[in-house]
């Protein structure tokens, strides 16, 4: 197995005098293989976002385990094993915007990682603008520029070309093209595929949109409430949805070829 | 960046007016000195003397020139406010920034820390020190005030890490394998560069009023002059009740105008770091 | 039956430097009894556009040219207190972007109906109360959500009181604008249902329905008009847009659309290069053209004129007025 979730729980307290809580993910089980590209398709409060910190290593699980390469990613201490892992599974988020820091340059997130590769004689430039190109940015564009001078679509395909310098064996990413232009979303989406294909990263691609993971995954997992509900191959969980929350998904999902019944 | 920062800001009246005040008073204390070369200290003249030709701001019970009184007080009150301030908002800044990115233990006992010092009463605690110490020169005056002072910045501070460090671009900056000194100082104090300076200026304003609070209580500077010791003496020797204006409105009024003119700095600021905060 | 009217109508934001031209001569007619769709991408001007054609226009948006008619009513000439009195809430009804979030949180929804009546008729209280219960029962929505609080109802039914609130008066137009894109799919649908019936018991006459999201649309509205970079590329009949497009925007547009059906499976992930240009200093001539895979000569240098093809249907397109499509 090369990354399995076992049992992740995440139990939020909020309140000051009545402390109530939430239960984000409850007993979450999944896992993926080499090169393998799934999809978590939920919608707000299914617990997605959650998993994806606790998956990245970014926020602490209430219980439960991550094994990756048979390393418990939590038991993972030292800033060298931490590097270890991120140099191998990496993350993108939602808001194009909000992953730059607005004071430094876009290059800031590109050079970043470099302390993750380790190489000290790489040619830094080169291996940059190769990145770039991949991502299908011109390098003079985008360049010494801040990110406020950019649009999104660009700034979400820096932070892919993050991952191209990276070529990391896992990606997680969390709602990437939602905040893009419809028209521009589908060039963007490639760029998961080509990762995929050409460098054998999995990929778990978080989503609301069934629409979207029904046509970059392998495997597809419908989230509601904190636990994965169905699971199938996208053509499954189309025709032959099992699980009641996963048929009315189906069915309330608006389609361009065919109409509502009772509109 | 800080050029375009420059323009727009003197754009805003309340930043032209309150740099104008200030900057001319701080003029007033360094270069006065050097051009009105009289010894604050030493008795020069006939005591309680009203302005005159001989004596621009006239003389005080001990005979002293109070121009050059004022003139040095002034050098040394902002002195005393800037290093005050400067020692609080280190303090302040990295109790702060510790307890919010490391959260757990370490919040727990540095807000800990930060309540303890917060609740115990400044004042008998600069006084309790104050007088143990002997002799008391500006930088003992400006350390028994810096180290009292910096708990609402630690609070400020940790509040403003606690809301950025869930922010996408600290995730990444983890992700790259950056300790969490280097994210401290590199991506989260960088954001709050504004609010570090704001709480510099209200510390300082603060700073220069605790100074003369202290003094008028006789724990002020032993030897040289400050704002508060000339109220000191003043008071000491009723000039109030006596009519020598001469000997407490000016450095009074001094003492007001920096304050005041500080204050008016920190709105000028606020308001100009606000409406971007908010249309990010 | 026209029900509203908008001729060659500017409205610019004034910034630093210089007009941001969201909405640049715009030609807009809706007759009555039609669900209109208006979607564009963002920064397109749409949201600017319905607030302009209701006149709800502050610093620093400006209308510089153009006239808006709805139901006779010369708006553009209108003071803003007539338009309070007369027109706002009784002959158009908007709900703005992100309105299930704007709810004062103090106030009960039987306050928030309070208030929309009170600005317009002096009734009392249990007159108030028997009109609010009237309607959330005609529309099929629970009554026991009058006596509470927004943050005590879930996204789905604050929207939905929002809209019957936007609707006690029964204006003849009604706006909404992105009012299910922070919905999950079953609360959209909702929502969707909740909107056609406004119209099928005669509440409303006519809707304006705005969105990025074409697929919706494709299950509402009668008609859909296409806007790029603050102008009307397109407006026809929903099945006509979909199917037999003549712009390349909206050709391009509709099959971005990415639906887990095998006609758009066929199809493949398709996307349009480039991406929607600044409205500060929109491109010369035919604003698409630099993403436009048919661009001609003319295209760079004049902007084509929006013309009908047929009956209801029109188009700004060189290509079009050229007869090439």
């Amino acid at each position: 197995m090369f990354l399995e979730v076992r049992n992740l729980t995440k139990i939020f307290t909020v309140g000051f005098l009545r402390r109530k809580e939430i239960v984000a993910v409850k007993g979450l089980s999944f896992n993926i293989r080499e090169g393998e590209f799934i999809s978590l398709v939920g919608e707000s409060g299914s617990g997605k976002t959650t998993t994806a910190k606790m998956i990245l290593r970014l926020l602490r699980p209430t219980s439960g385990s991550i094994i990756f390469k048979n390393r418990d990613v939590w038991s993972l201490r030292t800033l060298n094993d931490l590097r270890w892992y991120w140099r191998q599974v990496h993350g993108i988020f939602q808001d194009p915007f909000a992953s730059f820091n607005p004071l430094y340059k876009v290059d800031r997130v590109l050079y970043q990682v470099f302390a993750l590769l380790g190489d000290k004689d790489a040619d830094k430039e080169s291996l940059v603008k190769e990145a770039l190109e991949e991502v299908g940015l011109r390098p003079e564009e985008v360049l010494g520029r801040y990110p406020h001078e950019l649009s999104g679509g660009q700034r979400q395909r820096l932070m892919i070309a993050r991952c191209y310098l990276l070529k990391p064996k896992l990606v997680l990413a969390d709602e990437p093209v939602s905040m893009i232009d419809a028209s521009t979303r589908a060039g963007v989406l490639q760029l998961f595929s080509k990762l995929r294909d050409e460098y054998k990263t999995s990929v778990i691609f978080i989503t609301h949109d069934l629409g979207l993971a029904y046509y970059v995954s392998d495997r597809i997992l419908i989230m509601y409430k904190g636990s994965i509900v169905e699971e199938g191959s996208p053509e499954e969980i189309m025709e032959h949805p099992q699980h009641p929350y996963t048929k009315r998904l189906r069915e309330d999902v608006p389609l361009l070829y065919r109409k509502w019944p009772d509109f | 960046m800080v050029s375009q920062l420059l323009r727009d800001l003197t754009r805003i009246k309340k930043f032209d007016l309150s740099i104008a005040i200030f900057s001319s008073i701080l003029m007033i204390g360094l270069v006065g000195p050097m051009v009105y070369q009289v010894n604050p200290t030493k008795m020069i003249g006939p005591p309680e003397i009203p302005p005159s030709d001989k004596y621009p701001l006239g003389t005080d019970s001990y005979g002293r020139d109070l121009l050059a009184q004022l003139l040095h007080g002034i050098r040394n009150s902002i002195y005393i406010g800037a290093t005050a301030a400067a020692i609080s908002l280190a303090i302040g800044v990295t109790i702060g920034a510790l307890s919010g990115y490391k959260g757990g233990v370490t919040d727990s006992s540095l807000m800990l820390v930060t309540d303890v010092v917060c609740a115990l009463p400044s004042i008998m605690l600069m006084m309790l020190i104050a007088a143990y110490l002997k002799e008391r020169n500006p930088m003992l005056v400006a350390l028994v005030i810096g180290i009292t002072s910096w708990p609402w910045v630690a609070r400020a501070v940790r509040s403003q890490i606690l809301s950025l460090k869930s922010r996408e671009f600290i995730y990444m900056s983890k992700m790259a394998g950056l300790s969490d000194i280097k994210i401290i100082f590199q991506d989260l104090l960088p954001n709050m560069a504004s609010y570090i300076f704001m709480a510099f200026v209200l510390l300082m304003s603060g700073a220069m009023i605790a100074e003369a609070g202290l003094s008028m209580i006789g724990l002020g500077v032993t030897r040289g002059v400050s704002l508060g010791m000339i109220l000191y003496w003043a008071q000491l020797l009723e000039s109030v009740r006596r009519g020598l204006w001469w000997w407490f409105i000016p450095p009074g009024a001094c003492l007001v105008a920096l304050a005041t003119s500080l204050l008016l700095l920190s709105t000028a600021l606020d308001e100009y770091f606000s409406p971007r905060l908010k249309g990010g | 039956m026209t029900l509203l009217e908008a001729e060659h109508v500017k409205a610019y934001y004034r910034v630093r430097d210089g007009f941001v031209k969201a909405v640049d001569d715009v030609s807009f007619h809706l007759d009555r009894d039609v669900i209109m769709g208006l979607a564009g991408e963002s920064g397109c001007g749409k949201s600017t556009l319905v607030n302009t054609l209701m006149m709800n226009i502050h610093p620093p948006l400006h209308l510089i040219d153009g006239h808006i008619t709805l139901d006779g009513n010369l708006l553009s000439k209108m003071d803003k207190q007539t338009l309070k009195k007369k027109v706002w809430g009784i002959l158009v009804s908007i709900v703005p972007q992100a309105a299930l979030n704007a709810l004062m949180p103090t106030k009960k929804i039987i306050d928030l109906v309070r208030d929309v009546i009170r600005a317009h008729m002096d009734v009392s209280d249990a007159e108030i109360l028997s009109m609010a219960r009237r309607r959330f029962e005609e529309l099929n929505l629970p009554v026991e959500a009058l006596n509470m609080y927004p943050h005590e109802l879930s996204g789905g039914m604050r929207q939905r009181a929002v809209i019957a609130i936007s609707t006690l008066l029964n204006p003849k137009l009604l706006i909404v604008d992105e009012p299910t894109s922070a919905l999950d799919v079953s609360t959209q649908k909702q929502v969707l249902r909740l909107l056609i019936d406004l119209r099928r018991a005669g509440i409303i006459e006519s809707m304006i329905f705005v969105t990025h999201d074409i697929a919706v649309l494709r299950q509402i509205a009668d008609k859909i008009t296409i806007m790029y970079a603050g102008k009307i590329v397109e407006c026809a009949l929903t099945d006509d847009i979909l199917y037999n497009s003549k712009h390349p925007y909206t050709r391009g547009l509709i099959n971005a659309v990415m639906t887990p059906e095998p006609e758009v499976r066929r199809r493949g992930l398709v996307s349009i290069p480039g991406e929607p240009p600044n409205l500060l200093n929109p491109p010369h001539g035919c604003r698409f053209h630099p993403r436009c895979p048919y661009a001609m000569d003319i295209c760079k240098r004049e902007e084509p004129p929006l013309i009908e093809v047929k009956e209801g249907w029109t188009v700004a397109c060189h290509l079009v007025a050229l007869g090439k499509r």
